[in-house]
C-alpha cells in the first residue's frame, strides 16, 4: 500500500517537473547576462528594465488589462443573464438544446472562432482594433460564465424562491435579495475564469485585431518571431506571477466560503 | 358562506399536463382553526396547499379568502404564509435577517422591525438566536427559523407542509404540541399537512382525509376515527378490524357467521356492507365466553399493549390490541359492545353519509 503511495506520488512530481521546467527554464534565463538561453554568465536585472523602459510594451499591457477587464465584466453580466435564462426555460429539450449551444461555444477551437469573427467584423464593417477585440473577447467569455453560474442555481433549491414570493417579494425582489446572492459564488468563479481566458487569448485575438492595437500574448508572438529576446522571459515571469497571485486569491477566497458550507453539511447529516 | 369562513374552495380542480391532480375539491376553512390536511404521499396535498398560497392556479372552480375571489392573486399579494416541508431558510442571511425578509420587503423600519422579530423568535423559544448564521442551526432550530419568519408577518392563515417529517420521534413529538399551543396563541388559522395520522389525530380541529386527489372525509379527529366512512379511511386511520357482513335490519347486522346488536341504522334489508371494529375494541374472554371464538395465531409485544392476530371459525382475520397476553396456538373468546361495531356502506358518499348519520344520532346513539 505504501509502496503504491510513493509510486503515485512519484509520478505526480514527474508530470509536474515536466509541465513546469520549462516554465522555470525560461525565468532562470530572463536572469541571465549573456542574452541567450544556452549560457548563463551572470545575474543581471537589465531585461526587466528593458522591459519597463518599453513604452509601447508598457502600453499593450495596460490595453491587455483593460480589455480583459471590461470583457470580463461584461460577460459576467451577460453571462448571469444567460443562465437564469436557461435556468427559467420551461420544457427539458429546450433547455438541453440552449445548454449545447452553449457547451459548443466552449468546446470549438479558437481559431474557427477566431476566423469566424473576422469574416462577421469585416461584413458588418466594424473597424479592426479595441472594439473588435473586446467583442470578440466578451463572445468567447459568455459560455464561461454561463456554465460557472448555472450549476449554483441548480443548486438552489426552488423553494427558496416560493418563500421569497411567500414573504411578499416582487420579482426584482426575489432576483436581488435572494438569487443573485446565492450565486454570487458561480459569479465570482466566472469572473475570474473570464478573466484569464481573455488575458492569455492568442488564436482569437491574432485573428481580429489590427490597426496596431496589439495584446501581449500576440505582441509576444511577433518578437518571439523576430529573434528569442531575453525581455520577453522577463515579461513572461512577470506575467507568470501575476497569473499565480490572482489563482491563489481566488482560491484562499473560494476556500473560505467551502468551509460554510462544509459546515452546513455536517450540521445536516 | 359564514362569517368564520375565511378560505372557500368551490369546486376547485387541478390539472397538470392535462393529467387531473385534483378533482372537484369543496370545502370552507373557517378563522381561528387548526386543520389539517391528511393522506398519502402524491395524493395532492402540496398542490391544494400551493393553491391556497397562490403559487398555482386552479384549472377550475375559484378560491375565494376572505370573501374575495383569488385565483388569479400573486403569492406576494396574499394574507398567507408558509412553513415549507425543507425549511426553504436563505443560507446567506442570518436568523434575524431572515425573520426580517418580510417586513424589509414590506418596507418597515429598522425599529419596527427589530421588536418584531425578537417577538417572533420568543414565540418559537429561540431567543438569543439572532445573530446566528443558519448553516449553524439544526434541523429543530431551522424548522424553529422558518416558523418565525412566517408569523412575524401575521398572515390570517399560515401553511405548514409536513414541517415535522424530518425530525426524529422525539422532537417531533414535542413540536407538535408547541405547534398546537403557537396556534391556540396567535389564534390564527393553521392549515398542516402531513401523511401521518397520529399526529393528525393529536393536532387537529378538523382532518380532511385526501385520497387521489379527492376529499374522502372531514370531521373532527374524534369523528373520523370513530366512524370513517370507506375502507379506505378506515384503513388509513389507525388499525382496523375490516369483515364483510350483512345488514339484517336497523340495529342488527351479522358477520362472522353470527347476528350482532350494533347501533347503525338507515340501511336496506339485507344490504351487503362493511363493519369496522378497532383492534383496542375487542377484549379478551376465557374460551367460550364472549361473541366470537377465535385462534391466537400470533403475538407482539408493543409496549404499551400486545398486538395479537387471531382467526374465527368463518376464517376472518382479527387484530387484537389487549394488555393481556395469550399464547399462540390457544382458543379465546372476543367480546365487544354494540358501540364498538361501525357499519359503512358500500360507496357512499360524504353527504349521504353525514344525512344518515345525524337522522340517528339524535336518538341517543352515539
Ligand atoms: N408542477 C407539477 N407538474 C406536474 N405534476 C405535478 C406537479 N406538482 C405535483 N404534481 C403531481 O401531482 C401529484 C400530487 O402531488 P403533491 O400535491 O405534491 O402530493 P403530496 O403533497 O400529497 O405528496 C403527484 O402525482 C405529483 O407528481
Ligand atoms: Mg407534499
Amino acid at each position: 500500500m505504501v509502496k503504491k503511495r510513493i509510486g503515485s506520488t512519484l509520478f505526480l512530481l514527474c508530470v509536474f517537473v515536466v509541465l513546469y521546467l520549462p516554465i522555470f527554464y525560461l525565468m532562470f534565463y530572463s536572469f541571465n547576462k549573456a542574452g541567450n538561453m544556452t549560457h548563463f554568465t551572470g545575474f543581471t536585472f537589465d531585461w526587466y528594465k528593458e522591459v519597463f523602459s518599453d513604452k509601447r510594451l508598457i502600453a499593450i499591457v495596460v490595453d491587455t488589462v483593460i480589455v480583459a477587464l471590461l470583457s470580463s465584466l461584461l460577460s459576467t453580466v451577460l453571462g448571469v443573464f444567460g443562465a437564469l435564462a436557461i435556468y427559467l426555460t420551461k420544457g427539458r429539450h429546450y433547455k438541453n438544446m440552449l445548454l449545447s449551444l452553449n457547451n459548443i461555444l466552449m468546446v470549438s477551437p479558437d481559431v474557427i472562432i477566431g476566423a469566424s469573427f473576422l469574416i462577421l467584423f469585416t461584413l458588418l464593417g466594424i473597424k479592426l482594433g479595441f472594439i473588435s477585440v473586446l467583442l470578440a473577447h466578451i463572445a468567447f467569455s459568455v459560455p464561461i460564465v454561463v456554465l460557472m453560474v448555472l450549476p449554483k442555481l441548480q443548486e438552489m433549491s426552488p423553494t427558496l424562491i416560493d418563500a421569497a414570493r411567500d414573504l411578499g417579494a416582487k420579482r426584482l425582489d426575489v432576483l436581488l435579495k435572494v438569487v443573485i446572492p446565492f450565486i454570487t459564488p458561480g459569479i465570482f468563479a466566472g469572473f475570474f475564469m473570464a478573466l484569464t481566458y481573455s488575458l492569455d487569448d492568442f488564436a482569437v485575438t491574432f485573428f481580429v485585431t489590427g490597426n496596431g492595437f496589439s495584446t501581449l500574448s500576440v505582441e509576444i508572438y511577433s518578437r518571439a518571431r523576430q529573434g528569442i529576446s531575453m525581455s520577453v522571459n522577463a515579461l513572461s515571469t512577470l506575467i507568470f506571477l501575476i497569473t499565480l497571485a490572482i489563482v491563489l486569491v481566488y482560491y484562499f477566497s473560494t476556500r473560505g466560503m467551502g468551509k460554510v458550507k462544509q459546515l452546513s453539511g455536517g450540521e445536516d447529516a | 358562506m359564514t362569517k368564520k369562513t375565511i378560505i372557500q374552495f368551490d369546486h376547485v380542480a387541478k390539472r397538470f399536463d392535462g393529467e387531473i391532480i385534483l378533482k372537484d375539491i369543496s370545502f370552507a376553512i373557517e378563522r381561528g382553526k387548526f386543520y389539517t390536511l391528511l393522506g398519502p404521499s402524491g395524493c395532492g396535498k402540496t398542490t391544494i396547499l400551493r393553491l391556497i398560497a397562490g403559487f398555482l392556479e386552479p384549472s377550475e372552480g375559484t378560491i375565494t379568502f376572505d370573501g374575495r375571489m383569488v385565483n388569479k392573486i400573486p403569492p406576494n399579494k396574499r394574507q398567507v404564509n408558509t412553513v415549507f416541508q425543507d425549511y426553504a431558510l436563505f443560507p446567506h442571511l442570518n436568523v434575524f435577517e431572515n425573520v426580517a425578509f418580510g417586513l424589509r420587503i414590506n418596507k418597515l423600519t429598522n425599529k419596527e422591525i427589530e421588536p418584531r422579530v425578537k417577538q417572533a423568535l420568543h414565540f418559537v423559544n429561540l431567543d438569543g438566536y439572532q445573530n446566528r448564521e443558519i448553516a449553524e442551526l439544526s434541523g429543530g432550530q431551522k424548522q424553529r427559523v422558518a416558523i418565525a419568519r412566517a408569523i412575524v408577518n401575521q398572515p390570517q392563515v399560515l401553511l405548514l407542509d409536513e414541517p415535522l417529517s424530518a425530525l426524529d420521534l422525539k422532537l417531533r413529538t414535542a413540536m407538535q404540541v408547541e405547534l398546537r399551543q403557537l396556534q391556540r396563541r396567535l389564534g390564527i388559522t393553521f392549515i398542516f399537512v402531513t401523511h401521518d395520522q397520529e399526529e393528525a389525530l393529536a393536532m387537529s380541529d378538523e382532518i380532511f382525509v385526501l385520497n387521489q386527489g379527492k376529499i374522502e372525509q372531514s370531521g373532527s379527529p374524534r369523528s373520523i376515527y370513530d366512524e370513517p366512512i370507506n375502507r379506505f379511511v378506515a384503513d388509513f386511520i389507525g388499525e382496523s378490524n375490516i369483515i364483510p357482513g350483512t345488514m339484517l335490519k336497523d340495529r342488527v347486522v351479522s358477520f362472522a357467521g353470527k347476528t350482532f346488536d350494533c347501533v347503525d341504522q338507515g340501511f336496506d334489508e339485507r344490504e351487503a356492507v362493511e363493519i369496522v371494529i378497532r383492534p383496542e375494541d375487542l377484549e379478551i374472554k376465557p374460551h367460550g365466553e364472549g361473541l366470537l371464538q377465535v385462534r391466537i395465531e400470533s403475538q407482539l409485544f408493543r409496549g404499551v399493549h400486545y398486538e395479537m392476530i387471531g382467526k374465527d371459525e368463518d376464517g376472518n382475520s382479527w387484530m387484537i390490541h389487549s394488555t393481556k397476553s395469550a399464547r399462540i396456538g390457544e382458543e379465546i373468546g372476543l367480546f365487544f359492545e354494540p358501540e364498538a361495531i361501525h357499519v359503512m356502506r358500500h360507496g357512499e358518499t360524504e353527504e349521504a353519509f353525514d344525512r344518515r348519520l345525524e337522522s340517528y344520532e339524535g336518538a341517543g346513539h352515539d
